[in-house]
């Protein structure tokens, strides 16, 4: 039975550091950000009313409009791959195995760096005598000992599940036992490897295998204007160094939703795959029906985590820096920025302001939609 | 009955074949991810010791770490400065170094030229220091041959000779003790070719006419982490002349600390009123903490900036700053707004029964000494992750130090400075030092994170680790 008003004086000197901090560097924030966007600030002259003018000058601006198409491009490819590789890493690694904290602190060392430092390694394996070119030309010019080692893996386990199957059928009719051997089997599986290291080793040392002769591989990532397919809509259209940060970021990201990702999937009982096998689902089935059901909940929060990061993917921008052309880069989160900061030029704060309303907006938009759609797909 | 047994053994035995084949994949694929995911780092970490981290084909190892190169590399430290670890290069020096050259059948056996040149690695930003250079004071004897053996040499297995010449550089009288002595050996003729030396030599130039050592007196240490020596030493203030590095670092270990001082201050006392007391505009002040935590910083750093600028309306001037741009507690202020940290300890605080904090406290206590004798000391291992995972965030924050902290680099934080080595160094491709920097930036919070891996692991499963 405490009075509501006894507690209001304690709770405003507690919440008095946060308020002050909420009001001038939020609230106050967010409201001048609104009034600027609807005026022509450039710091040094009064603003003056513009109305609309800014965001309509958004429309026609080209830089503008690259880095929108820029942004979504990377939002819509980035949250993909990222999504489908988490899960599927995950997927392969689910196993309940001893030793699984070490693996996943190995899986997560990387992104507790910072982002500086992983772009900074990825921008060092990018330039055109390094890590990403020649791992692209061992590839491909190893490509007739892997397509080997692949062919004859596959033929060995279709072999070996082939005789296992018909050996079995054969020794356990009228046993009453019940046992199928499925194409992933890991005990025939483990042979095949074993079977596919051999053969392909006994080739190459007997001269029949050997590496193709290939170029060097120098593709120019980073200084370039190029933007690929070079067929497709400018709408469509990713700029070479766009698609590294892309890799970039996919592949830093992965594990940190994978480990989300596992963390849920060791909460899936044991039961529902056993009720699933019991109907005589293999595992692809399992996983489609039991594993991706289960997961819904992460699964919306990593696309949403996944959409907010992407859009508004500023970072790896900045880092890139000079090294690469700006507009093959620009995303509107660094557009608000370089419109606010334009070096020798006049800062355009109006109009930086209502490109990051925009975003704000766009951000919004976006997770309310796919909100929707994710929940609507989860009640089907 | 035997039939049925035996039929069960069988099975049982199919049945473990599988657990094991199955186990192996999983640390098969394990190890596997483990090695993709952490391969660029490592990858990093094991080229940031090249002289040339660009060199082609890309290496795992490098001659920097052969431990037959370390002990040679002692061994011309102590030549050169009495110094096995670091090297350099000290009146009373006397360095000899070996270079074995091949010489085909046929052509005239002749002596390489040796010279120190008047040459500073990088340029950058070290370049308008004032150094000593090792060619004002070092004296080169003339090489002389000290062996010679017949052999063949090359893919053609061609016949000829390996003559090894010694070359003495010498520090007579006093002066000062010099970083390092940069050598060059130019073999006779372009038939006569280098083969090897006592130390390898950094590249070779000008098609292998020229042996060049950008110091031939590394040390041990000074062998395997010249680029981190570099680090250190190269980037120096315009001003101080201090070590822009060792600036960096230390800013960012006040910025870190400040920052986890502010956050628990801040997130413990609005936490504490958000979860335990009743107030009017309770939950409109909860939304309030939601929403800003969704906000782009780009819509909020525009103001952000200007209020900054005028050191918050003039506030600044009362301590004697007039802007807070470019300093320290202007970037604490505008990262004070971090309201993740509100929302875990208002839910963790929530977390504990109200009873335990009425049953501890006599009626009467005040709010605040509730707060920090009953509630806080049961905050403990919520306060610990808090303090593990906001020194992270801060120590690899990037956006506000990039707006804050512009000029001068010495007030620059690690990550922004790695910035500074990115435009300085990456353009012209010396990118040893732009990694070694990487990797000694990143190595206080891989430490962090291996001694207190439970606080980031809980992170992630609760939803982002990072912000």
């Amino acid at each position: 039975m405490r009075a509501r008003g006894r507690e209001f004086l304690p709770a405003l000197m507690f919440l008095l550091p946060f308020l002050l901090v909420l009001a001038v560097f939020f609230v106050y924030a967010g409201v001048r950000a609104v009034y600027f966007s609807f005026t022509d600030y450039d710091l040094f002259n009064a603003p003056q009313w513009v109305g609309l003018a800014n965001y309509r000058a958004l429309f026609s601006d080209d830089r503008f409009l690259t880095a929108l198409r820029n942004s979504l491009l990377f939002a819509a490819i980035v949250t993909t791959f990222q999504t489908i590789g988490a899960l599927l890493s995950a997927s392969a690694v689910n196993r309940r195995v001893r030793g699984m904290t070490f693996f996943r602190s190995a899986f997560y060392m990387p992104a507790v760096t910072s982002s500086v430092v992983i772009t900074l390694i990825f921008l060092w394996l990018f330039q055109r005598l390094g890590g990403i070119n020649y791992l692209i030309a061992a590839v491909s010019r190893n490509a007739p000992i892997i397509l080997t080692f692949v062919i004859v893996m596959v033929l060995a386990q279709g072999l070996q599940v082939l005789v296992e199957r018909w050996r079995l059928r054969r020794r356990l009719r009228g046993a009453g036992q019940q046992r199928t051997v499925s194409l992933l089997d890991p005990a025939l599986l483990a042979v095949a490897l074993v079977a596919a290291i051999i053969v392909t080793t006994a080739l190459a040392l007997l001269g029949y295998l050997a590496p193709r002769e290939v170029q060097n591989v120098a593709i120019n990532w980073l200084q370039t204007r190029q933007e690929v397919p070079a067929s497709f809509p400018f709408w469509l259209r990713v700029p070479l160094p766009l698609a590294a940060i892309m890799f970039q970021n996919i592949f830093t990201t992965i594990p940190t939703y994978m480990l989300m990702f596992l963390a849920a999937m060791q909460d899936v009982p044991r039961s529902q795959y056993e009720a699933a096998a019991l109907d005589g689902a293999n595992s692809v089935q399992q996983f489609f029906y039991v594993t991706v059901p289960a997961l819904q909940p992460v699964t919306f929060l990593v696309v949403t985590l996944g959409l907010i990061g992407t859009l508004q993917m500023f970072d790896q921008v900045a880092i890139f820096g000079s090294s690469v052309p700006l507009q093959s880069v620009i995303t509107l989160a660094y557009f608000v920025y370089n419109r606010m900061f334009p070096g020798a030029q006049l800062p355009e704060v109006g109009f930086a302001s209502a490109a990051a309303m925009f975003l704000a907006l766009l951000t919004l938009i976006i997770v309310t939609l796919q909100r929707t759609v994710l929940r609507a797909e989860g009640e089907r | 009955m035997s039939a049925s047994a035996a039929m069960r053994q069988e099975r049982e035995r199919w049945e473990a074949q599988r657990r094991w084949a199955r186990a192996g994949f999983a640390y098969l694929l394990l190890i596997l991810f483990s090695l993709l995911f952490l391969g660029p780092l490592l990858f990093a970490a094991l080229s940031s010791v090249k002289t040339d981290p660009l060199g082609y084909p890309p290496t795992l190892l490098s001659p920097q770490l052969a431990p037959a190169n370390w002990a040679a590399a002692a061994k011309l430290g102590r030549e050169g400065a009495k110094a096995p670890l670091w090297g350099g290069f000290a009146p009373g020096a006397n360095v000899n170094v070996e270079l074995t050259y091949f010489i085909p059948q046929g052509t005239e056996a002749a002596a390489p030229t040796a010279t120190v040149p008047r040459r500073r690695p990088g340029g950058g930003l070290g370049a308008v220091q004032q150094i000593d250079y090792a060619a004002d004071y070092a004296v080169v004897a003339p090489v002389v041959e000290v062996g010679r053996r017949a052999g063949v040499h090359g893919a053609d297995a061609q016949a000829g000779e390996f003559v090894t010449y010694r070359v003495t550089v010498t520090y007579p009288g006093a002066g000062p003790k010099v970083d390092r002595l940069p050598l060059d050996v130019e073999s006779a003729s372009r038939a006569i070719e280098f083969v090897s030396s006592t130390l390898p030599p950094t590249r070779l130039e000008r098609l292998g006419l020229v042996a060049s050592f950008q110091a031939v007196t590394p040390g041990a240490l000074g062998y395997l982490l010249g680029n981190y020596r570099r680090v250190f030493t190269e980037a120096r203030s315009v001003t101080t002349g201090d070590s822009l590095f060792m600036r960096w670092t230390w800013n960012t270990f006040v910025y870190a600390f400040f920052r986890v001082v502010v956050t628990l201050f801040i997130a413990t006392t609005a936490g504490y009123a958000l979860a335990r007391l009743r107030f009017p505009g309770r939950n409109l002040m909860f939304l309030l903490v939601l929403f800003a935590q969704m906000v782009p910083m780009q819509v909020l750093f525009i103001s952000n900036y200007l209020v900054l600028r005028d050191g918050i309306w003039g506030l600044s001037s009362l301590w004697g700053q007039a802007t807070l741009l470019n300093s320290l507690p202007g970037l604490l202020f505008v990262t004070a707004l971090n309201a993740g940290p509100v929302f875990i300890m208002k839910q963790f605080f929530e977390s504990i029964p109200r009873e335990v904090e009425e049953s501890a406290m006599m009626d009467g206590a005040s709010y605040w000494s509730r707060f920090s004798r009953v509630v806080l000391p049961m905050a403990r291992p919520a306060l610990g992750a808090l303090i593990i995972l906001s020194f992270q965030g801060a120590w690899n924050d990037f956006f506000w130090p990039l707006v804050v902290l512009t000029t001068p680099e010495d007030i620059k934080t690690l990550p922004i400075g790695l910035l500074t080595f990115r435009n300085v160094y990456g353009n012209s491709g010396d990118w040893g030092l732009i990694l070694a920097g990487a990797i000694l930036s990143a190595l206080p919070v891989i430490v962090l994170f291996i001694v207190f891996q439970r606080y980031f692991m809980e992170g992630v499963t609760y939803g982002g680790g990072k912000e």
